[in-house]
Order: structure tokens, then C-alpha cells, then sequence
């Protein structure tokens, strides 16, 4: 119940979560003959990476007690940067990437400031910053287009080690995670989403840990902009703006609770996992494409009210 | 020298002042008692000294020297430490991570050592015979298991000066003997002890030095040399020593309101009782034998599994708090903060929402009434405060309780049920919600209250029933009613 793999599975937290992945992945296996196949793992893993690593970031900070509903803006304006910066004038793709990585975490460093230090509501502070993200990433790219630093897009493609690097990217991602929730500033990151009152009272302190939450899932925002934008090598300012909706929904179906301080960012990755095989099974059932948002929505809710209800069931065992 | 000195210190909250100009002295191997009604200050001024709250004048001295603590954290590195009345923990984290919470036992990198935490967490629980589940969230403790963590989180930072903020209102008579012990061993450890508690027995059995505050000042402190004079102090708490000793109103007993056949729910095996009109039947017995569940059923929270409720001579059963609320059932809950008040609002809006959710238009309602509902219910209850616009959450515990209560005075309450109304209330506003118990009963309520403390039913009360694990194993009244007749069917060994 307190964040890590072992103690989520233990209490149940995220058996359910789990237990959907299981029957997604049964249900697009029989769809997508050869779905286990190399390839096919491959680019699945490629496409859900940018996902998965905007949703354990929004466990982060779920986890600490607040929201971000700029995460997916973020994106968005990280992606159009990388695609204006003219690559050889900040010393090839490593510093475009460096670039982007001090944007990212300036990005988190305001919104943890405004929510933490200033004390406003992360629901709408961060709806707000949002919304000036997006304007800031309009300014820079009115209309699709720019160019991602090629070198990006191709070693995003590659394998290092005979695994595939996007698959590499999320294990990084999780292994800070594995790391941060075994320290104390993960535990207090988790003892504040809890209870904040209790937190200051025994000695923690609150608003510090509140900026260290968005700094460290603006980290993951970053690797999750540079994956998208490595696949479609420009910028786009709508680019990010699924990503919001899908992490919170990611981070329920996670059997992590709204109010902070319990469950897993190991359950955003299942819940990512979910919800990106779900719109693969909507595509290989032949559902016109017309549709496929209608069900895909139908399904999301699906899956929301099963984890609700198991939760309720549990809280009466 | 002394340890800690607090020298004219000062705190106002809005227009509210809690602390006028106290002074607090604690010696190094010594108890302070620090005592007080509900309201008077006591937990302010510790949570100043623990660096919770910033006084607005007078200063705080350490060994001598002013100290400014900003954060609990500061105040701890120094060796302030403080146990909460009500316990500070994170309810999701496991027992042993809330024990060094904010202080973590971790290995090099500042990683947790969880071996040497549980380890560690094991050894200060098991100095007061706890035998908590480590793994366990510490929200699902009983109330008494969160009041342990808590206090051994707080002996864990190793402190100079202890203070210890009604440490007892949760703790069975064996762990208060425990804690008591571990309050000896500090202290004869040089390190000094703040002690807040409304029994003067406890007080009279480990203080050392005591003082006593009222309406925010400070009006007498001295050595105890082993006894108290507990005139003395309640005169010095009230400044009236005849307050707790008003005679009661009469009552007539009338014809029967509530009766209970073969209840079962939760806990709750199977429970046949009655009560009449005019009538205060208290329910006595360990705490968790069902009490609450009980009350709860009666008052449409909870489902009732079995058994049947009869009103007034008619079944009823309960779907909703609302259904029982029409029928004039009221429940004055446990948790006074999470299902009795609405804690963000004020005393005015806490005392008229019952109104306001039982009329049919409540936008025809004038706010008037509202006020002068609110307003009556404080001059009936003696409620202290500086009006209806007062946020409730600035009242001291034993106000707020009597806001809960207030807030039922809005329609015709034909039974009052209540689950331990006085916990952690002073003597003094105890004995005023006695004195409104007994008020209504003389109308014609029907009154059944829960309490943890005895002495408090027999005092107040016509029966007593007593409770063990799930049914109604005793009933006392008259010349009948003992504590040792209580204390031993309690424990499940009924005559």
C-alpha cells in the first residue's frame, strides 16, 4: 500500500490492476496474431513508452497529495523546443536533450512552487500553468513542423544490449522510482500525500517535499517528451494533450488513491499498459475508426468502476 | 537553571486570545503537570514550545538562551518533543515507518534501513507490552494503538523535554502504568516532562510540579509533594468550585421511546433493551464490545443485520441517518471532527444544518432564524464562544462536543444517543453536557450514552447496561449500581 512493487501486490492494491492487464493482453494476443512476437513487442513498447512514463509521473505526484494537470502541455511545449533548437548551435542531440531536461524540470519547479510555497490548489494551479504551457508552445510552433534532431529518432529505434531502447527508458524510469520510494524522501513524499497535518507535525518538511514530487515527475515528463518526440521527429503543440487525462485515469485503474499517500506508481504502469492495450484491441477488432474513441471510452469507465468497486469490496473484508 | 522556560508568551487566534502573557517553567527530572479546562490554553502553549505555532509575544528560553523555533523540526533538534492528544501519523505508512517518521533510522545515502527500523520499532513498542502489527497502516489502529505510535515516536527522538499532550484519554489502565513507567525512567534520565491530563488522579500520581492555566492565563503553580488538593484546582480551573456539583433537574420516567429486540450488526450479536422517556441509560463495558456499533444501527448509519428496532411502539427500519433524524433519533458520534461537525465552518452554520436539512424549502428559510437558533443553542449549552460566526474549529474540544449536541436542539429530539461524548472534554464542560443530558431528559428524551468512564455513567445515570463482546450481559440500576459490578461483567464475568 506504500509504493513499492512487493507491498502493493502484498495488500492488493494492485492485484486488480494487474489482473486487467492479464485478460488486455489475453483479449490482444487472440485479436493480433503475433503479438508476442519480436517485432510486434517492439513497437508497442516504442508507442506506450511516452505514455507510461507521463503516467508514473502522475502517480508521483498523486502520491505526494496533489495533481498535475499540466503534464501533457508540458509535452507538448518540451516537444516544439526540441524541435526549434538548432541542434549544432547548443552542441549536437546531447544538449538539445540537456535543454530540454532544465526546461522540464523549470516547468516542475513552478508548479511546485505555486502549489507547495504559494499554497494554491494543484488542481487549479496547475490547470492554469497548463494553459500556459500550451500558449507558450503555440508561440514557438504555430503549425506543426520544426525537426527533432535525427540522431534522437534513430537511437530511440535502436537496441543497447540487445534490448530495445524505449524499453530501456521505462526501466530506468521504474528503477528511480524502486530507488526514491526505498529513501526517506520517497517515504515522506508518501507520509505527506497521506497527511500533510501529521507530516509537518512530526518534523517533515511539507512544502520542500511537495517540490521535490513535481521536480521528480517533470524528470519522467522530460524522458516522456524526449521518447514521443524521438518517434515523430517534430513539433507539435497538440502533440502532448491526451497525456493528462490518460495519466490520471492510468493512475486509478493503478489503484492509487486520489487523495494521496496510498498505492504504487508500479500500478500507473500497469494502468499505462492498460490503457495503450486497449486502443490496440479496438483497432485489431475492426471497430470503425470512427468509433474507436466512443468504446475506448466505454472500456476506460469499464475498467474505473471495476477498480472502485474492488476497492469498496476490500474496505468491507 | 531551569530546562525550559516560557516567559509571558502570548497568542491571539482572530479575535481570540488562547495564551495571555503564560509562564512555564520545566525542571530536567521533573514532571510538570499542566492543567486546565478544555479551552484554557494548555495545548497552544505546548505546541508553541514544540515549534508547531509561533507565539505572538513573550519568549521561549532553552537551558537559558532564547530559542525561535520555526518547524517541529527544529524544535526536535534542539529536544522538544511532543506527543498529540491527537496522534500525528501518516494513516497509510506501516506502524514502524510512522514511529520514525520525519527522524528515519536510514543507511548510508539516506535509504531506509528497514531492518534496524522494525528492529528498533519492535523494542519501543515493546516497552509498553504493545504487540502491534508492524506491517500494519496505522489508520486502521484502534485509537488506542495510534496514541502508543504516537508516544513512541516521541520517546524514540530521545528528548530533553517530553510533553505529553493527554497522553491517557485512549489507553487502557496497563499501558497508562507503562507509560508512567517509561515518564520515570526519563525522568530519573535528567530529561524533563510537560504532562497534560484531565485526571487528577494520574496527575497526583507523576507530577512532580503542576500548573494550572485559565481562559489563557496562567493562575497558580506549586509543587504536588505526592498530593493534590483537588479543590483547590478545580476552583483555580473555573473559578468556581461549585460548577461540577450543580444538583441535577428532575425527571419523571414516561412511557417507553426505543426498544431493541435481538439487534445484531457488526459486532453487534444480538441485543434486546429499552428505554423510556425522561430516562438516561448509560452503556458501560471495554471499549470495541459493540457500543458504537450499536448506537450507529439505531441511528440508520450502519445496516442493521438482524433483530428489530421498535420507535414509539412502531418497527422501523433504518436506511438512512435521515430516516431515524425525522423520527426525533439523534446520534451524537465518536469522532466529533469526521462525522459531528463540519470542522471548516462556523459554530452558527454547525448549529443550523440539522434545521436546514429537515425543511422542505430551505432557501424559504430566513437566516434569522438561523442566527437565533444558533444563539439560543449557545446560551443553553453555555457554549464558549464569540458568536455564531466563530470557525468551530477554533473552539476548544469540550465546545465543539457541545456544538454536536447543540445542533440536534434544532428539532424535537425524542432519543439522544451518544457514543463517549466526553472524551477528551474537561471536567468542568463535562459536567455542563451532563447538566444538558439531564435538561433533556427532563423534557421527555429519551437519552442512551456510551462512555469509556465509569465513574461518569454512575454518576449521571439511571441503568447502566454493559456490554461484552457484542450483547448486553448486565443491567444495573438503584443501589445496584457499583463500579466492581460494572468493572466485572466488563470483563465478561456477570453475576
Amino acid at each position: 500500500m506504500t509504493g513499492g512493487l512487493w507491498t502493493g501486490l502484498r495488500r492488493g492494491g494492485l492485484a486488480p490492476a494487474l489482473a486487467m492487464l492479464v485478460v488486455a493482453v489475453a483479449l490482444n494476443a487472440w485479436l493480433q496474431p503475433g503479438f508476442f512476437g519480436r517485432a510486434s513487442l517492439e513497437s508497442n513498447i516504442a508507442t506506450f513508452a511516452p505514455t507510461i512514463l507521463a503516467c508514473v509521473a502522475q502517480a508521483i505526484v498523486v502520491l505526494s497529495g496533489e495533481l498535475d494537470l499540466s503534464l501533457g502541455a508540458g509535452v507538448s511545449l518540451i516537444n516544439c523546443v526540441l524541435a526549434s533548437l538548432p541542434t549544432d548551435a547548443v552542441g549536437g542531440p546531447a544538449g538539445v536533450a540537456a535543454v530540454a531536461l532544465a526546461l522540464a524540470l523549470a516547468l516542475g519547479a513552478a508548479n511546485g512552487l505555486l502549489v507547495a510555497y504559494a499554497g494554491l490548489p494543484s488542481l487549479v494551479a496547475t490547470f492554469a500553468t497548463g494553459a500556459v504551457w500550451f500558449g507558450l508552445a503555440l508561440a514557438i510552433m504555430p503549425q506543426p513542423g520544426g525537426e527533432v534532431a535525427a540522431a534522437l529518432g534513430d537511437l530511440y529505434g535502436t537496441d543497447l544490449a540487445g534490448l530495445p531502447v524505449p524499453l530501456l527508458i521505462v526501466a530506468v524510469a521504474m528503477l528511480g522510482w524502486a530507488l526514491l520510494g526505498r529513501h526517506r524522501l520517497g517515504r515522506r513524499l508518501v507520509a505527506v500525500g497521506s497527511s500533510r497535518a501529521s507530516a509537518f507535525q512530526a518534523g517533515i518538511p511539507v512544502r520542500r517535499v511537495k517540490l521535490l514530487a513535481y521536480l521528480a515527475a517533470w524528470a519522467l515528463v522530460f524522458l516522456s517528451a524526449l521518447s514521443i518526440s524521438s518517434q515523430t521527429l517534430s513539433g507539435d503543440a497538440q502533440l502532448g494533450q491526451g497525456y493528462t487525462l490518460t495519466s490520471v485515469a492510468a493512475v486509478v485503474i493503478g489503484g492509487i488513491s486520489l487523495a494521496g499517500g496510498r498505492g504504487s506508481p508500479w500500478g500507473a504502469l500497469a494502468g499505462a499498459l492498460v490503457l495503450g492495450i486497449i486502443a490496440n484491441i479496438i483497432y485489431f477488432a475492426g471497430i470503425p475508426s470512427i468509433w474507436q474513441e466512443f468504446f475506448k471510452g466505454l472500456v476506460i469507465v469499464a475498467a474505473l468502476a471495476f477498480m472502485v468497486l474492488e476497492q469498496r469490496q476490500r474496505r468491507l473484508a | 537553571m531551569s530546562l525550559l522556560a516560557a516567559r509571558g508568551v502570548t497568542k491571539r487566534f482572530g479575535g481570540v486570545t488562547a495564551l495571555d502573557g503564560v509562564e512555564l517553567e520545566a525542571q530536567p527530572g521533573r514532571t510538570l503537570g499542566l492543567l486546565g479546562a478544555n479551552g484554557s490554553g494548555k495545548s497552544t502553549l505546548s505546541r508553541i514550545i514544540a515549534g508547531e505555532l509561533a507565539a505572538d509575544a513573550g519568549r521561549v528560553l532553552l537551558d537559558g538562551r532564547e530559542v525561535a523555533h520555526a518547524s517541529p523540526q527544529e524544535a526536535a533538534a534542539r529536544g522538544i518533543v511532543i506527543a498529540h492528544q491527537h496522534p500525528s501519523l501518516a494513516p497509510d505508512l506501516p506502524v514502524w515507518e510512522n514511529v520514525f517518521l520525519g527522524a528515519e533510522r536510514c543507511t548510508r545515502g539516506g535509504f531506509v534501513d528497514r531492518r534496524e527500523s522494525r528492529r528498533a520499532a519492535r523494542a519501543i513498542l515493546g516497552e509498553f507490552g504493545a504487540s502491534l502489527d508492524l506491517e500494519q497502516p496505522a489508520g486502521s489502529l484502534s485509537a488506542a494503538g495510534q496514541q502508543v505510535v504516537e508516544i513512541a515516536r516521541a520517546l524514540s527522538r530521545k528528548p530533553r523535554l517530553l510533553i505529553l499532550d493527554e497522553p491517557t484519554a485512549a489507553l487502557t489502565a496497563t499501558e497508562v502504568a507503562r507509560l508512567f513507567d517509561a515518564v520515570r525512567r526519563l525522568t530519573s534520565a535528567g530529561v524533563g516532562v510537560v504532562f497534560i491530563s484531565h485526571r487528577l488522579q494520574e496527575v497526583e500520581e507523576i507530577c512532580d510540579d503542576i500548573l494550572v492555566l485559565r481562559n489563557g492565563r496562567h493562575v497558580g503553580s506549586w509543587a504536588t509533594a505526592g498530593r493534590l488538593d483537588e479543590r483547590r484546582i478545580l476552583e483555580l480551573m473555573t473559578g468556581d468550585p461549585e460548577a461540577a456539583l450543580r444538583p441535577p433537574a428532575r425527571r419523571t420516567v414516561g412511557e417507553p421511546a426505543l426498544r431493541l429486540e435481538g439487534v445484531r450488526a457488526g459486532r453487534v450479536r444480538g441485543v434486546d433493551l429499552e428505554i423510556k422517556r425522561g430516562e438516561i441509560v448509560g452503556l458501560a463495558g471495554l471499549q470495541g464490545q459493540g457500543q458504537e456499533e450499536l448506537l450507529e444501527t439505531v441511528a440508520g448509519f450502519r445496516r442493521l443485520e438482524g433483530g428489530a428496532i421498535v420507535h414509539r411502539g412502531e418497527r422501523v427500519a433504518p436506511g438512512l441517518p435521515l430516516d431515524m433524524i425525522r423520527r426525533g433519533v439523534c446520534l451524537v458520534p465518536n469522532d466529533r471532527h469526521r462525522q459531528g461537525l463540519f470542522v471548516d465552518e462556523s459554530v452558527g452554520e454547525n448549529l443550523g444544518y440539522v434545521r436546514v436539512c429537515l425543511e422542505r424549502r430551505p432557501w424559504r428559510l430566513p437566516l434569522a432564524e438561523l442566527r437565533a437558533l444558533a444563539e439560543a443553542a449557545i446560551r443553553r449549552l453555555l457554549i464558549k464562544t464569540d458568536g455564531p460566526g466563530q470557525p468551530v474549529a477554533t473552539l476548544s474540544g469540550g465546545n465543539q462536543q457541545k456544538v454536536v449536541i447543540g445542533k440536534w436542539l434544532a428539532t424535537e429530539v425524542g432519543v439522544l444517543l451518544l457514543s463517549d461524548p466526553t472524551k477528551g472534554v474537561d471536567i468542568h464542560a463535562r459536567s455542563e453536557i451532563y447538566a444538558t443530558l439531564g435538561d433533556l431528559a427532563a423534557r421527555g428524551s429519551a437519552v442512551l450514552v456510551f462512555a469509556s468512564d465509569v465513574q461518569e455513567l454512575l454518576a449521571h445515570c439511571d441503568r447502566i447496561l454493559v456490554m461484552y463482546e457484542g450483547r448486553v450481559v448486565d443491567e444495573l440500576a438503584g443501589a445496584a449500581m457499583s463500579e466492581d459490578r460494572v468493572m466485572a461483567a466488563a470483563f465478561g464475568r456477570a453475576a
